[in-house]
């Protein structure tokens, strides 16, 4: 195998790693301060994909431009979501281990709404756009423009959590509350106001995501649930509400996953990923999870 | 005869040692205590005896028999029963199916549900419950609660009991009625008790025997008198000599 | 008590109904009896595991998509009756073998877990398909008629409700209701809960992938994209969270009522069906998790023993 056919792979899987990032760090947010598995997180990304591509192919308006209107976007179906369905249910759980399952169902229904109404909206086609498709020669590799964005960009925002999460007060409320609700409570954290802050975030980022990938991915209202999936072994190998984690746990996936489909061939992709996310699941290490004490 | 014996029972979390080579025994007809400040291995003890998680050495024997590795309910079957310090009554059932759960499948392994209902009733009795049995448990008072708690797990026709704090959160008055009450298990029942106390009246008013646990080891053992004077517990536990 | 011979008769007189049924209807409503059917038999058998214990499942289509397969390649070899009873045994047999491991994952854990294995034999079948044909789908050809499946249906659905009401006031059933409470106070009272966790998965398996053998012949095509679909999955809960999840009962009102507000919507709206659906499933969960059945049964007891 020769060095441009590694570069190559080397690149593809940063790229699409970015984007793994980008979904794994706002659903673990999620889960670390409010302990919500979002099962619909892959729908987020979807409605970001097709806000992007509607906005491209009926007005011209470059992807650029929407991925500020996808984020505010994502952001108030967030609120909308989080005020309405959420916070009462957080408030009023008997334990974390009913609020986790009766969430997750939630979060299910959701998920089918979601496509559901985007295929009654726009039907079930496969469509995509093609923009920023002109070639650059990096270190021999050739890419396209828009995959160098979308890796500018997720970079970018990755920075930004970072930067957020570790030198603001904000990001260290969020840190505390992933640490300890209860304690968080006492210090005087407004406890409501960084969970519906971490829900819009992770919302917006999801968008966002989807909106990159339009770029150079073919969209349909069930695009998803893959995604959803890989967000979930992304945050249970980097560790559940362990951001960092799951920052360089989605580039890691994202190398992995195209070095194993280079190796084998894109039709076993699915089952590879089904299969580390059942292992994973089954062999999780418990101290992170399980609420048995083996 | 020596009910339960653990030989040098060590249980480490990573890097945590919550015991160090603990020797202990009960011998049966006996009421031992085992105390010790927070975190010093009690509770960790009770889980490695009953068989939540296994240690990370040494042996457990119950009735001359190796239990160690074993699961919670071979154990329970076996007659070693445990009440929790977070007392699970299952919610949704009343109080009198909450204890006949523990006759359908403990020690007695009862197959039919008329049998097991009188048996039931029986133990409601004892722990003065009767007239609340036919109550959802989770409409019980918190001393309701623990009452419920030990009177499922003697459902289960134990030879020995293990009582995990069973006095903690009550006033006074409840206090004394479970003490009561744990001196009838004894005498009643011929039930041999290994009970966590933090309330040191109780437990020297009512044990024959106390074990000190610290920081996972055991460093006393002997009568409540030997150990309300022990200079070691003193210190590390006591902070001042205990009227008897 | 005089309430349970009427019980007895009222049971004995619908089941006298569905038997005369396709001699009274049109095949189109003999049809719609059939689907009706099917998802009582679906949801019932999935309360066995999930209702009872607390463990919800998303895998209920994987079994029901096990038994389609196992059918379009025992079909024609092997006498109908023979081959639905194998599906139903070897989904059960398939979930026994990863019943152990599976079932040591709790809470949304093991729902994710279990929509995770009905994804991944999704993908396995559309790859084996391919490799194997190079076409993905089965046809199946002569297949019995109507009511031979309407007959099929109906003789699993009362088994399927049969073994639900049965588990449920057993010992067995108690035991799986104390896991559902307090999996650990349950272990610590003498209840095996591995084991009898295991035998609910493994129960409940065999009916969805007998049904899913009658829903091939059925259908006379299969692809595993319909039959592995979360829909499956995802209608059996709406339908058991909708009718209360631990009750026979309620399975069935679950499913009456969906079926009900499917034949309504499905062949023309069916994206507005599917959102309703999610519309349902938000709402129970938030207002009514127990179910529509329970509240009306206590209210049904107490009436009866104030007249008594």
């Amino acid at each position: 195998m020769d060095l441009t056919r590694i570069l190559q792979i080397l690149s593809t899987g940063l790229i699409i790693g970015g984007i793994y990032a980008l979904i794994a760090v706002g659903l673990n947010l999620m889960y670390g301060t409010m302990r919500l598995l979002n099962i619909a997180h892959g729908e987020l990304i979807m409605v970001g994909a097709f806000i992007t591509y509607w906005l491209y192919t009926l007005y011209g308006v470059s992807p650029l431009l929407s991925m500020i209107l996808v984020v505010i976007l994502s952001a108030i179906i967030g609120m909308i979501v989080c005020r309405i369905i959420f916070l009462p249910i957080i408030k009023t759980s008997k334990s974390v281990a009913v609020l986790e399952s009766n969430s997750l169902l939630i979060f299910f229904g959701l998920s089918f709404i979601f496509t559901n109404v985007a295929s009654l909206l726009w039907t079930a086609d496969i469509r995509g756009y093609s923009y920023m498709t002109q070639v650059v020669q990096v270190a021999g590799v050739p890419l396209m423009y828009n995959r160098l964005l979308a890796l500018g960009i997720s970079l970018l925002v990755c920075l930004a959590c970072y930067f957020l999460l570790q030198k603001t007060m904000l990001g260290k409320a969020i840190r505390a509350l992933i640490q300890d609700r209860e304690a968080s409570h006492l210090v005087g954290i407004n406890v409501s106001f960084i969970y519906m802050f971490s829900f819009c975030l992770a919302f917006a980022m999801a968008g966002l995501a989807g909106c990159l990938l339009s770029m150079f991915y073919e969209i349909t209202p069930f695009m998803g649930m893959p995604y959803t999936i890989i967000a979930f072994i992304v945050i249970v190998l980097g560790g559940l509400g362990n951001i960092f984690g799951s920052l360089l746990g989605g580039f890691l996936l994202g190398l992995l996953e195209t070095i194993g489909v280079s190796v084998t061939s894109p039709g076993l992709r699915p089952i590879l990923t089904y299969s580390l996310f059942i292992l994973i699941i089954l062999i999780r290490p418990q101290g992170i999870f399980g609420r048995g004490v083996y | 005869m020596r009910l339960i014996e653990g030989f040098h029972v060590s249980k480490n979390f990573g890097g945590l040692k919550a015991l160090q080579n603990v020797d202990f025994t009960v011998e049966q007809g006996e009421i031992v205590g085992l105390i010790g400040a927070n975190g010093a291995g009690k509770t960790t003890l009770f889980n490695v005896a009953s068989g939540s998680y296994p240690p990370s050495s040494g042996t457990i024997r119950f009735k001359g028999e190796n239990i160690t590795g074993l699961k919670p309910y071979q154990i329970c079957q076996r007659g070693l029963a445990r009440t929790f310090q977070i007392v699970k009554p299952f919610l949704s059932m009343t109080v009198l199916r909450n204890v006949m759960i523990g006759k359908l499948f403990g020690k007695d392994r009862l197959r039919h549900r008329e049998v097991a209902e009188i048996e039931a009733h029986r133990i409601l009795d004892l722990v003065g419950l009767s007239s609340k049995a036919k109550i959802p448990a989770r409409e019980l008072t918190l001393a309701d609660r623990k009452r419920l708690e030990v009177a499922r797990s003697l459902a289960t026709n134990p030879d020995l009991l293990l009582l995990d704090e069973v006095l903690a959160g009550l006033n006074p008055t409840e206090t004394v009625e479970a003490m009561t009450l744990i001196r009838e298990i004894r005498q009643g029942l011929g039930v041999t008790i290994l009970m966590v106390e933090h309330v040191m009246k109780a437990v020297v008013g009512v044990c024959n025997r106390i074990i000190v646990l610290h920081y996972g080891q055991k460093i006393a053992e002997g009568m409540p008198q030997e150990i309300a004077e022990d200079k070691a517990v003193i210190e590390a536990y006591l902070g001042e000599k205990v009227e008897l | 008590m005089g309430t349970r011979k009427h019980l007895l008769g009222a049971v004995g007189l619908v089941l006298i109904f569905l038997c005369l049924w396709p001699l009274l209807a049109s095949d189109y409503y003999v049809s719609v009896f059939l689907d009706l059917l099917m998802w009582i038999a679906l949801t019932a058998s999935w309360i066995i595991l999930s209702g009872y214990t607390g463990y919800i499942s998303l895998g209920h289509a994987a079994f029901y998509g096990l038994g389609a397969y196992l059918m379009a390649m025992m079909w024609t070899q092997i006498p109908y009756v023979f081959a639905v009873i194998l599906a139903g045994m070897f989904s059960a047999g398939f979930a026994f073998a990863i019943g152990f491991p599976f079932l040591r994952v709790r809470g949304p854990y093991f729902v994710i877990l279990t929509l995770g294995l009905t994804e991944i034999t999704k993908y396995i079948f559309i790859n084996l398909e391919i490799k194997l044909g190079g076409t993905v789908g089965r046809i199946l050809m002569m297949t019995p008629g109507l009511h031979t499946l309407y007959y099929s249906i109906l003789v699993v659905t009362v088994m399927a409700t049969a073994t639900a009401y049965f588990v449920k006031n057993s010992r067995f059933g108690t035991g799986l209701f104390s896991i559902k409470e307090d999996e650990d106070a349950a272990s610590a009272l003498g209840i095996n809960t591995s084991f009898y966790k295991w035998l609910a998965f493994g129960i409940s398996a065999s009916f969805p992938g007998m049904v899913g053998a009658v829903l091939a012949l059925r259908r006379s095509y299969i692809d595993p994209y319909t039959v592995f679909s979360p829909i499956v999955s995802f209608q059996v809960i709406v339908m058991a969270f909708l009718g209360g999840l631990e009750d026979v009962e309620g399975a069935i009102v679950g499913a009456v009522i969906l079926t009900l507000i499917s034949e309504a919507l499905w062949a023309r709206y069916p994206y507005t069906y599917m959102i309703i659906l999610g519309t349902v499933v938000i709402l129970i969960v938030k207002f009514m998790p127990l179910g529509l059945v329970p509240p009306i049964k206590s209210r049904l007891i107490k009436a009866m023993e104030k007249e008594s």
